[in-house]
């Protein structure tokens, strides 16, 4: 099939797991009232007549900033997953390789525990705190790969990172410990979730990430040359250590800026780049915006399995990823193994 | 064209090279040969930029100290061993990285009509049309080397780096390599410097032959005076031309 025809498809398959998402919950809507919605509210026409008022709130204020939301993250996620496979030359590599998820729960644990506030962030000052410990994590992280191997191999900053992120694992585990009035909301913000979503937080995120995937696209032909290795990237003509700070930098900045709105989430991040690898080949030209896509559909799916599977209740969405997300990527690698 | 002046490099605070010095001219192709941990992929590394160095490599007089990474690679291109692919490419897109350095200024680096026939004449030059949509991780070693070769070909530069370029090559192939590199290098300001294992192949292509011993150039010069001088002999630590010859007796007797 041609790839063109691929994308498309893949594009409108994305769409209709939007709708899917906005349309199921405890309150059943379907598809031709949820575009009529939106073509009202978008366009600013009145609405049909046919359409109850209240289905208007819960699709324009709940369920789709939460759907618009769980895509943005899946997506940076898996986009963030994608790169660190290829900057690192690992296929078990993930988005926080480097340590981003456990930098960014000191942060949001600290936050929680404190009830500290900046004045003028408000209710971002959660996300704000969780996304700076988040990077300084990596950025210490990479800062000593680099002094202790000066040619910053990707054994050493997996290693490092590891190092890292067990240390600060270690630290949370004693912040819930010392904590323990604080214990459930540490432990679900780990887990991830998109309850009581807003556009606001849309708002927020949604350039950072677009503005972090472009700069990744024009990346896309280093990221391609990197996978050979880097010796064979050096002697292509690219300028590894300077490229590899960036990409790592800004696939810390995707996780980061993720997971500190709505909390850890794993395995989106290292499934989607696979299957997307399948579908479309390894080069990132297509891999980059194939994983957003990819990656935000399955968090959706995700996110409508965490919130509907239980009448009444809501699933952390972390656990349907992994639970979901571990077999399938056992089915999709074993599978392409056997193929070799 | 190159001239290493006093080169000292190594991994960390260990030096594997030794005070090596040569001159490559014009059309030069040189062997570099020597036992196993002698230096030689280090040396090849050394003189692509790959690693630091002490002393001093200049390329058309400027030294490689002040040259860009990209600037390195528009003159000095390195075919290396075949290493483990971990997501799998086409021959064209994998020949087309080759590309990288042509492709720089544009903002997604997207390939010119001149860059695609460019890669189409390397793939044709390396036999490799024919598969140009194969991905490369279902390729036998010889095809992917040969790929590999394309790649250093697309980066049209004017010295190749060929680390035991021939491993995973067929005996046809090995021959039509050697053949290809000897017509390449007759090219204006074209060299060839490359690590062989394999003595008869080496001698095929030289004009020039480095020995190595224990990081260190313990003789330079044509083919047949470093036959002569017996460092091969000392180097690998047995009698080299009595051992092809013998073998030369074994092939007479078909």
């Amino acid at each position: 099939m041609k790839t063109s025809i691929k994308v498309i498809i893949s594009i409108v398959f994305c769409f209709f797991i939007i709708i899917l998402g906005v349309g199921i919950g405890s309150v059943n809507i379907p598809p031709s009232h949820i575009l009529k919605i939106l073509w009202s509210n978008i366009l600013n026409r009145p609405l049909p007549v046919d359409i109850e008022a209240n289905f208007v709130s819960i699709i324009w204020k709940i369920r789709l900033p939460r759907a618009i939301l769980a895509f943005i993250v899946g997506g940076a996620l898996a986009v963030s997953g994608s790169v660190m496979q290829s900057v690192l030359k690992n296929p078990l590599a993930s988005s926080y390789t480097l340590g981003v998820s456990s930098g960014a729960s000191v942060g949001a644990g600290l936050v929680m525990i404190t009830g500290f506030s900046i004045p003028i962030l408000g209710k971002f000052t959660l996300p704000f705190v969780g996304l700076l410990a988040g990077l300084l994590t990596v950025y210490l992280a990479i800062r000593f790969s680099a002094k202790i191997d000066k040619n910053m191999e990707n054994n050493t900053i997996i290693l490092v990172g590891m190092v890292f992120s067990l240390f600060i694992n270690a630290m949370i585990t004693l912040m819930t410990a010392l904590s323990r009035e604080n214990l459930q909301k540490l432990t679900f913000w780990q887990m991830g979730s998109f309850s009581l979503k807003e556009w606001s937080d849309v708002v927020v995120l949604f350039p950072i990430v677009v503005l972090c995937i472009t700069i990744l696209m024009k990346y896309s032909k280093e990221l391609d040359i990197m996978t050979f290795g880097e010796e064979q990237a050096m002697a292509i003509g690219v300028d590894t250590k300077r490229v590899k700070w960036i990409l790592l930098g800004l696939s810390a900045a995707l996780t980061g800026s993720a997971i500190a709105f709505v909390g850890v989430i794993g395995f989106i991040d290292l499934i989607s780049p696979h299957v997307v690898r399948k579908i479309f080949g390894a080069s990132h030209k297509l891999v980059i915006p194939m994983s957003m896509i990819f990656g935000g559909a399955f968090m959706v799916v995700c996110d409508l399995i965490a919130r509907t599977i239980i009448p009444l209740s809501e699933l952390p969405v972390g656990a349907v990823t992994a639970i979901i997300g571990a077999p399938f990527f056992g089915y999709v690698y074993f599978s392409r193994r056997k193929v070799e | 064209m190159l001239e290493l002046k006093n080169v000292f490099t190594g991994y960390g605070d260990i030096d594997i090279i030794k005070d090596i010095s040569l001159n490559i001219g014009e059309g030069t192709n040189l062997c570099i040969l020597g036992p196993n941990g002698c230096g030689k992929t280090t040396l090849l590394k050394a003189i692509a930029g790959i690693l630091p160095i002490r002393g001093d490599i200049l390329i058309d007089g400027i030294s490689i100290k002040d040259m860009k990474r990209h600037e390195i690679a528009g003159k000095i291109a390195v075919m290396s061993q075949i290493s483990n692919i971990y997501f799998s490419y086409t021959v064209f897109e994998t020949v087309m990285l080759g590309r990288y350095l042509y492709m720089k200024n544009s903002i997604f680096k997207e390939p010119s009509q001149n860059d695609k026939a460019y890669v189409e004449k390397c793939l044709k030059a390396t036999g490799l049309s024919s598969i140009r949509n194969k991905q490369i991780d279902t390729l036998s070693g010889g095809q992917l080397q040969r790929v590999f070769l394309a790649r250093t070909l697309a980066q049209d530069p004017n010295i190749i780096l060929l680390d035991e370029p021939t491993n995973h090559l067929d005996l046809r192939y090995q021959k039509e390599l050697i053949d290809y590199l000897k017509e390449w290098s007759k090219e204006d300001r074209h060299a060839v410097i490359g690590v062989f294992h394999d003595i008869n192949l080496a001698m095929d292509l030289a004009d020039q032959v480095l020995v190595m011993e224990k990081g260190k150039a313990v003789s330079l010069g044509k083919p047949e005076e470093v036959i002569k001088d017996h460092t091969l002999n000392r180097v690998y630590e047995m009698d080299i031309v009595g051992y092809m010859v013998d073998s030369l007796e074994q092939w007479k007797k078909f």
